[in-house]
């Protein structure tokens, strides 16, 4: 990884838009979290909430808003340019990117998930979340980092491709639902309080390989795109 | 008897090189050699300079053919890329950064050993003050331009490919920036220089490229190719009350090779000599005892001054 071209691309992450989706997408999972609390079921409840929200939305939404712009951002005002005409190999530009991604929308997403977690008094579910939000994140990251460098208007895709394949098409089977990574961190918000939620009936070996491998193989597509493209 | 000195190798070389983009060709077959020094890269706007620019820095892959830098392959072996600095046509500049940071990132990621140093240095060479601590979205296009200029040079490369850098600057900022151009080149730098204007690259007084419909046009020392250009044929418009009468005692004086009436008071003519057409046109009127309105050329922009060289 390139220490000076991660802090490159974190400095042109922060905006005030991004910032404030954070801190929206936050509130609400808090809010849930009392929501949860409260309920008869506090268990079946946080369960559900923690998988629906921090898996479903909260960590796919900002791994795309962020991952999406890492390199996509680059590319599309023609800066990738003055990266790209140092010799630096690809694939570190790729990584100083993912890391990037992971270290600013990890800490924020997973943190204020676990503190959700706690909130809603279910100690089991505290280490589940921090795990499953992690993994998911780590996945779309990868997956939204390659998105950004293939497409012009990666973020309009990288939307359609959460509400129409991970909330939706997933829910047509079995196939579906293998292939769609939320199903795989909710799994173990599943195995950790044996709430039986719809999608999360993965293998635990599965829940943590798949969401991996997935990151990686956006890295390691995009590593590879990047000794592909020609820069602008 | 020892031989003759070998000529120092080149440091760009293209060979056969063409780059299209689905059915449009941007650089058709072209082959050159340059060396240390600065050589303009002219030619009008999208005759393929910067695809050129852009395949010597390693930013786009040849279709066809080869450039090599240094002996190597930019797009391949990014090492090379340590020698080479570039300054891309496109204005846009990583503006959330300062002018000193944006340096420093290129001098970073060369490795320069001491980027704060060479980043101040380069920043001073452009005339910018490396202290100025605003973001680079605040700079004037000048001096986006000087930075750019900057960050291509704080690696000290070997060679410096600049893409329209003196778009934007101010008359005195042109000759300070040709002036570094020399400097560079003098050094034994290889400065490659892309421009559409015509009187710029007359100041660069330095080796020419002229690019035009993706081809190389020409090549040579720049006084070579302006006589080249100043000896291409001539389209004239006259405006006249005798269009006719007047072509017709052109035509016996020599000075033009074809004619084309246009209207009751206008005919267009091709010269190949322009001087001897200009000292005959008035005799020429005068005996037909006709009035002249207006002489035009009709083909003087730098557009077909470049197809005529294509044509040559």
């Amino acid at each position: 990884m390139n220490p000076h071209i991660y802090r490159v691309v974190v400095r042109s992450q922060i905006s005030t838009g991004r910032l404030l989706a954070l801190a929206g997408l936050s509130g609400v999972a808090i809010l849930l979290a009392f929501v949860a609390r409260a309920a008869d079921d506090p268990v079946e409840v946080a369960t559900r909430s923690m998988g629906t929200f921090g898996t479903n939305v909260f960590a796919p939404f900002i791994a795309l808003a962020l991952g999406s712009a890492a390199l996509g951002n680059l590319v599309e005002d023609r800066t990738l340019v003055y990266v790209w005409l140092r010799p630096v190999p690809r694939h570190t530009v790729a990584t100083a990117a993912f890391a990037a991604v992971i270290s600013v929308v990890g800490p924020i997403v997973v943190a204020v998930m676990t503190v959700a977690a706690a909130i809603t008094g279910v100690s089991d579910l505290l280490v589940a979340t921090a795990v499953a939000t992690a993994l998911a994140v780590f996945a779309y990251s990868g997956l939204f980092l390659a998105l950004g460098l293939r497409f012009k208007r990666s973020l309009l895709i990288g939307l359609g491709y959460i509400a129409i394949w991970e909330l939706l098409l997933s829910r047509l089977g079995d196939w579906f639902a293998r292939l769609s990574v939320r199903s795989y961190p909710m799994s173990i918000l599943s195995d950790a309080t044996d709430v039986s939620m719809r999608l999360a009936d993965r293998s635990t070996l599965a829940s943590y390989i798949v969401p991996l491998a997935v990151g990686l193989a956006g890295l390691v597509y995009t590593s590879w795109r990047l000794t592909r493209t020609e820069i602008d | 008897m020892s031989q003759a000195q070998a000529s120092p190798p080149p440091m760009v070389q293209a060979a056969g090189v063409s780059k299209w983009f689905g059915d449009l060709v941007a650089v058709s077959d072209v082959s050159f050699s340059i060396g240390a020094g600065v050589t303009a890269l002219l030619g009008p706007n999208g005759a393929g300079k910067s695809t050129l620019l852009r395949m010597m820095c390693g930013l786009a892959r040849p279709s066809n053919g080869a450039v090599t830098v240094l002996g190597k392959d930019p797009r391949a072996d990014v090492t090379v890329l340590g020698r080479i600095g570039m300054a891309p046509q496109q204005e846009s500049l990583l503006d959330y950064l300062s002018g000193r940071e944006f340096v420093e990132l290129a001098a970073q990621l060369h490795q320069v050993p001491d980027p704060v140093e060479a980043a101040r240095h380069a920043i001073q060479t452009v005339e910018l003050d490396p202290d100025d601590p605003r973001r680079l979205s605040t700079y004037s296009k000048g001096m986006r331009q000087r930075i750019k200029l900057a960050q291509a040079i704080v690696h000290n490369p070997l060679v410096i490919a600049l893409d329209e850098p003196l778009t934007g600057l101010d008359p005195r900022q042109r000759r300070e920036m040709i002036d570094l151009f020399h400097r560079l080149g003098a050094e034994g730098k290889c400065v490659i220089v892309s421009s559409h204007v015509l009187d710029e690259v007359e100041r660069f007084g330095s080796r020419v490229l002229v690019i035009a419909q993706g081809r190389l046009a020409a090549e040579g020392d720049f006084r070579e190719i302006r006589n080249l250009m100043d000896d291409r044929p001539l389209r004239i418009s006259i405006r006249t009350d005798q269009p006719r009468a007047l072509a017709i005692a052109l035509l016996d004086r020599g000075v033009i090779s074809g004619c084309r009436l246009e209207g009751d008071n206008s005919v267009v003519v091709d010269t190949s000599d322009p001087v001897a057409f200009r000292r005959a046109v008035a005799p020429a009127a005068r005996d037909r005892d006709a009035s002249l309105l207006e002489l035009r050329p009709v083909d003087d922009d730098l557009e077909s001054v470049f197809r005529y060289l294509v044509g040559q």
